[in-house]
């Protein structure tokens, strides 16, 4: 529908190219809309889950840990106050030994480390061994024992009290001096795994750091490979587009998400301008062949006069004349009908509206019937030709109408250039920067100034008296010659000429199929 | 001045118009001088004196104006008839006015040319 509006606005028949283009879109749209989605918004929840789960674990893992750590400390609280008793008992049972005090408080700090110890036998025994705390147990076991064998020696009427109780007292100190040390030794591996404890816990902390940090790292990179990196690419890609490459967006990541919204628009909007511009093309070409269409009928006036004069002539005298002659007289109608033919059918060659037909082309040929085409205008002008080509020219890739309008318009300019007549030189070399072939169109007309040559190739801009130019002939000329992946240059003297230096990409298999995937829209 | 028969030149970069305006007025008992290459017929205009001058106005080397200014440098008398091509106003006037007897547009039949040549011996006529 859209493209039937458009040809009607132009006046012109719907460019057959433009449903080439659409399919291309829609080709393109597809491939690009066909890939998996994984949206940016789920790329940076999943990057903030992984944030949250990094602290979520770190917390965990720091309340473990304090968690440990204050038992261990209400640990060595406990195994402070069983060496504390087991001192206290040692203390008292000296002054027994010494000044004869009362056995009762040796007996209860025991009872009380042994409670102390009882309540938290099972830590304990994690920490110095089952086994050990047996042997704890058993000196405070054998202590209270000895204790009590003490307190039944006081009872009056016994026999060898003072050798028993040198005895005892012997164990008992061994014993007593085992549980202090016991006692100690607990308190301070207890110490010991706080410390540990705390170590980890820094550790922890650095940890965390170093994971946050590899995290940002990796978020940081994320941003800036999947926002800023690909808006870098939209900002290029929305350049080539400026620059006149109007092929459509290919996806370049495996997965979709919000840009890929944003590509397809703009793959729409380069499809929309593809047609505009080809509409432009052909209504500037239009305007040439107006131009040309001058020229040509100056032009079929001399075969159309040939062919009445020998009509008219061949009439007249038919009776007197021999055969021969009426032969050559027929042979010259048949010739001049033929020149007349010709020169028509270049004209509308030219004008047709065909299909964009990409394909191997020589640049001579095309230069050669685009210079005949404006043959007349040449004529008119009194502008020679010079053509100087060599044969033997690299074929290029492209449209044979496309490139034709653009010799065409060049010359068409030359001609305009050159009021009082000059030269139109056509000559080619192989760009030193290779892979072009420079075609040079160069006329010797007044120049171009330097203020004025900056703005030639800008649409509409024309020095023509208003009404007299388009200003589209040099932009439109170089829109095709970007769409075929080349460009125009010109350089300009004052006073000496102008010289158009039209590159175009020299065909090589290798690059004609890297440029069928992503040059010219055909 | 009657029994000499009326000197001619013919110069079109068209070969072929020579040929038949050459047969189609020879026929009529004019003397024909036929040239396709202006720089030539300048030298033979140079030469002699021609009554009629007919000359095309569009060609490589020397345009038909040139040539009608030329003539009228030399001959006063010479009547130029100049063709144009596909009828361009302008250059028909611009002949006109340069001093040519006529114009006439291409294409032309042998007649159209014989009739203006007819005008300009009866011009030529004390």
């Amino acid at each position: 529908m859209e493209n039937e509006e458009l040809s009607g606005i132009a006046g012109l028949e719907a460019p057959e190219s433009t449903s080439d283009v659409e399919e291309l879109t829609q080709k393109v749209d597809k491939a690009l809309l066909e890939r998996p989605g994984f949206s940016i918004r789920a790329r940076l929840a999943l990057v903030f889950l992984l944030f949250f789960i990094l602290s979520a674990a770190t917390t965990i893992g720091t309340w473990m840990l304090l968690a440990r750590l204050q038992t261990r400390l209400q640990f060595i609280e406990i195994a402070d106050q069983l060496n504390n008793e087991a001192l206290q008992a040692r203390r008292f049972e000296k002054n027994y030994f010494l000044y004869g005090t009362n056995l009762e408080d040796v007996l209860r700090h025991i009872e009380t480390a042994h409670r102390h110890l009882s309540s938290s036998k099972v830590e304990f025994g994690s920490i110095v061994g089952m086994e050990s705390l047996e042997r704890l147990e058993r000196h405070l076991g054998r202590y209270r024992e000895l204790i009590f064998q003490l307190r039944q020696l006081e009872a009056p009427g016994r026999d060898n009290v003072v050798e028993q109780r040198a005895e005892i007292e012997r164990t008992l100190r061994t014993h007593g001096a085992e549980l202090v040390s016991f006692a100690l030794e607990l308190a301070r591996r207890e110490r010991s795994t706080v410390r540990t404890l705390l170590g980890v816990m820094k550790g922890v902390t650095v940890a965390f750091l170093l994971c946050f940090l590899v995290l940002s790292v990796y978020s940081a990179d994320f941003l800036s490979r999947h926002i800023i990196r690909r808006l870098n690419r939209l900002m290029q890609l929305t350049k080539r587009i400026g620059e006149g490459d109007l092929s459509p967006i290919v996806p370049a990541r495996k997965y979709r998400d919000e840009f890929t919204n944003l590509v397809v628009a703009l793959n729409h909007m380069i499809g929309e301008v593809e047609r505009r511009h080809q509409v432009m093309v052909q209504s500037h070409k239009l305007r040439a062949v107006g131009r040309l269409t001058a020229g040509v009928a100056h032009e079929l006036n001399n075969p159309i006069n040939n062919i009445m004069l020998t009509a008219a002539a061949l009439r007249e005298d038919y009776a007197s004349l021999s055969d021969d002659e009426r032969l050559d007289m027929t042979k010259d109608l048949v010739e001049q009908a033929d020149r007349s033919r010709k020169i028509v059918r270049n004209l509308l060659d030219f004008a047709r509206e065909g299909e964009i037909e990409m394909g191997k082309l020589d640049v001579r040929e095309i230069v050669e019937e685009s210079i005949a085409l404006v043959a007349n205008q040449l004529k008119l002008s009194r502008v020679k030709a010079k053509i100087d080509l060599p044969e033997n020219l690299p074929p290029v890739n492209g449209d044979r109408q496309y490139l034709s309008q653009i010799f065409v318009n060049l010359a068409l300019n030359a001609v305009d250039a050159m009021p009082q007549g000059g030269t139109l030189g056509v000559s080619a070399d192989l760009e030193a920067e290779g892979g072009f072939l420079a075609t040079h169109v160069s006329d010797t007309g007044s120049g171009i100034p330097d203020h004025i040559l900056q703005s030639i190739f800008d649409p509409f801009f024309t020095t023509r008296p208003t009404g007299q130019g388009t200003g589209l002939g040099l932009s439109v000329s170089l829109g095709i010659a970007r769409r075929h992946g080349g460009d125009i240059r010109v350089t300009s003297r004052e006073g000496e000429g102008t010289t158009f230096t039209v590159l175009l990409p020299i065909l090589e298999v290798p690059a004609a199929l890297e440029r069928d995937s992503s040059g010219f829209v055909g | 001045m009657n029994e000499r028969c009326l000197q001619i030149l013919i110069l079109d970069d068209e070969p072929i118009v020579g040929k038949r305006l050459r047969a189609a007025l020879e026929k009529n008992g004019y003397a024909v001088e036929v040239f396709e290459d202006s720089r030539a017929a300048l030298r033979r205009l140079d030469e002699r004196e021609f009554d009629i001058v007919v000359t095309d106005v569009r060609m490589e080397e020397v345009d038909g104006i040139q040539v009608l200014e030329h003539v009228l440098e030399r001959s006063e008398r010479t009547k130029v008839i100049v063709i144009t091509g596909y009828a361009t106003v302008e250059v028909a006037r611009e002949a006109l006015a340069k001093g040519a007897f006529d114009f006439i547009a291409k294409p032309f039949k042998p007649d159209d040319l014989r009739q203006v040549i007819t005008r300009a011996a009866a011009a030529l006529e004390p």
